[in-house]
């Protein structure tokens, strides 16, 4: 297959990122030119809307609002990228249901009539991660990289809405995911197997106690496994696990130190980017022990 | 009424029908499929989602949409969605549900608090002033600007007549 050279895709930021983490937001912006993407940042997002609570509130408007950003999209001429676990899955959710449901579509454009806007079903919307490994192939990132993470051990998080329902998201088996591991290899680091690797954060969850005893049972496997951090993709799932941890000592009296760290920052690290330019100081646990493996790696050509 | 004979709300089924995501709760066999990959199950014993979907098959409201109903311990991880033989979507028929418990006025309270913010200015997240510095200090363009007039138009309730 012929990879794309150059590609200018869409960033749909979603809320997370930049109001909440925008030390991953920073990653993307450094890393993906990188890789030969060109962000081309436009106006006229709102939230995607989330797909946990505004979802339960109503669905119907949920989707509208949804239709109005892919709408927002289609008139700008180029496909989205996200790098939210939320925002993907709830994009591509919505472009499922208004496909298979026609009376649904017609409801969704019947209130963007009212801005002058259609949702037509025509834009594509991908992961980050599925256009670096579908569109340019991982040869792409393993040229971009400077100091493999050689010697560093990952415990992946490949949360849930990235993967589930796997006849909308398209994007690996939902039982047997490798779109991550693969990713992780190619910048040097071993991604080690644990027990809970596709357990759910919990954070959607509605209850004070579960979400914790979730979380606490991913960290006592990672623990077992003796990584030295856990790689993820999903800003939702960055809150159970990083802030996550000083709760689980607070509450349960248990204490980690395990870093948590986004994929993309470890892209940038792999990158030849120091820690402060990927955000990780940021941080509520701190990545020094990878820092520390990593010092002095150089690649070698 | 003798206590073994067994009632169904169909009225409420209907209802639950017309939800979007709702229809499919009508081809549930309670294999139990999604109990065995429901990580809410696994750490709760009070969430069952064969059990949701057996009282949706019987209509049974108050348990479903009434106080307290276990339908808000639902982790949204769509791991039931992945796993069903019969494409229930039982997190659909939950949402679904959850729809109809708002409609009642039975939802949680904190839903509103965590839902609100997008009507209210676009975004689900409130952004905060150590964010901003953040974002300046990290060296991080100015956010655009959010569409919300265009988003409170879309979600607006038609007039009743």
């Amino acid at each position: 297959m012929t990879k794309k050279n150059n590609m200018k895709v869409i960033p749909f930021w979603g809320c997370m990122m930049p109001l909440k983490y925008p030390q991953m937001e920073l990653a993307i912006r450094k890393t993906l030119p990188n890789l030969g993407i060109e962000l081309v940042d436009i106006e006229g997002f709102t939230c995607c809307p989330d797909p946990i609570y505004f979802k339960a509130r109503d669905k119907v408007k949920w989707l509208t609002i949804a239709a109005r950003n892919l709408a927002v999209a289609e008139e700008a001429g180029h496909d989205i990228i996200t790098m939210c676990s939320g925002c993907i899955s709830t994009l591509k959710e919505a472009q499922h249901t208004l496909a298979e449901d026609p009376d649904l579509k017609a409801e969704v454009n019947r209130r963007l009539k009212r801005i002058n806007k259609e949702y037509r079903g025509e834009v594509s919307v991908k992961h980050a991660v599925v256009m670096i490994r579908d569109d340019l192939g991982l040869d792409r990132v393993r040229e971009s990289i400077k100091r493999p993470l050689e010697g560093v051990t990952v415990a992946i998080h490949y949360g849930c809405h990235i993967l589930k329902p796997s006849q909308i998201m398209h994007v690996d088996d939902a039982d047997y995911p490798a779109i991550l591991d693969d990713l992780v290899s190619a910048l040097g680091a071993t991604p080690l197997e644990h027990h809970e690797k596709l357990l759910c954060c919990g954070k959607g969850c509605m209850d004070d106690e579960l979400p914790l005893d979730m979380t606490g049972a991913i960290f006592e496997s990672i623990e077992k496994s003796g990584a030295d951090c856990m790689g993820l993709i999903c800003p939702t799932c960055f809150s159970s696990f990083d802030m996550g941890q000083i709760l689980l000592s607070r509450k349960k009296g248990k204490t980690y130190n395990i870093p948590v760290i986004y994929i993309f920052q470890l892209l940038g690290l792999a990158q030849g980017m120091g820690p402060e330019e990927v955000g990780l100081h940021t941080h509520r646990i701190k990545a020094d022990k990878v820092l520390e493996k990593i010092k002095g790696s150089v690649k070698v050509t | 009424m003798p206590k073994d004979k067994l009632t169904v709300n169909f009225r409420f089924r209907e209802r639950l029908n017309k939800m979007p995501g709702g229809k499919h709760h009508n081809y549930c066999y309670q294999c139990s499929a999604c109990v065995a990959v429901c990580p809410a199950a696994r750490f709760n014993e009070n969430f069952n989602p064969r059990q949701i979907l057996l009282k949706a098959l019987l209509g049974a409201e108050d348990a479903l949409i009434g106080e307290n109903s276990p339908i808000w311990l639902c982790t949204n991880c769509y791991s039931c969605y992945e796993r069903c033989p019969q494409d229930v979507r039982p997190i659909e028929v939950i949402i679904a549900l959850k729809n109809m418990a708002v409609e009642k006025g039975t939802a949680p309270t904190n839903l509103a608090k965590l839902s609100e913010n997008i009507a209210e200015t676009g975004m689900s997240v409130t952004f905060s002033s150590a964010v901003k510095r953040r974002r300046e200090e990290l060296g991080l363009p100015e956010l655009k600007p959010v569409p919300l007039e265009e988003l409170q138009e879309i979600i607006k309730d038609d007039k009743k007549e």
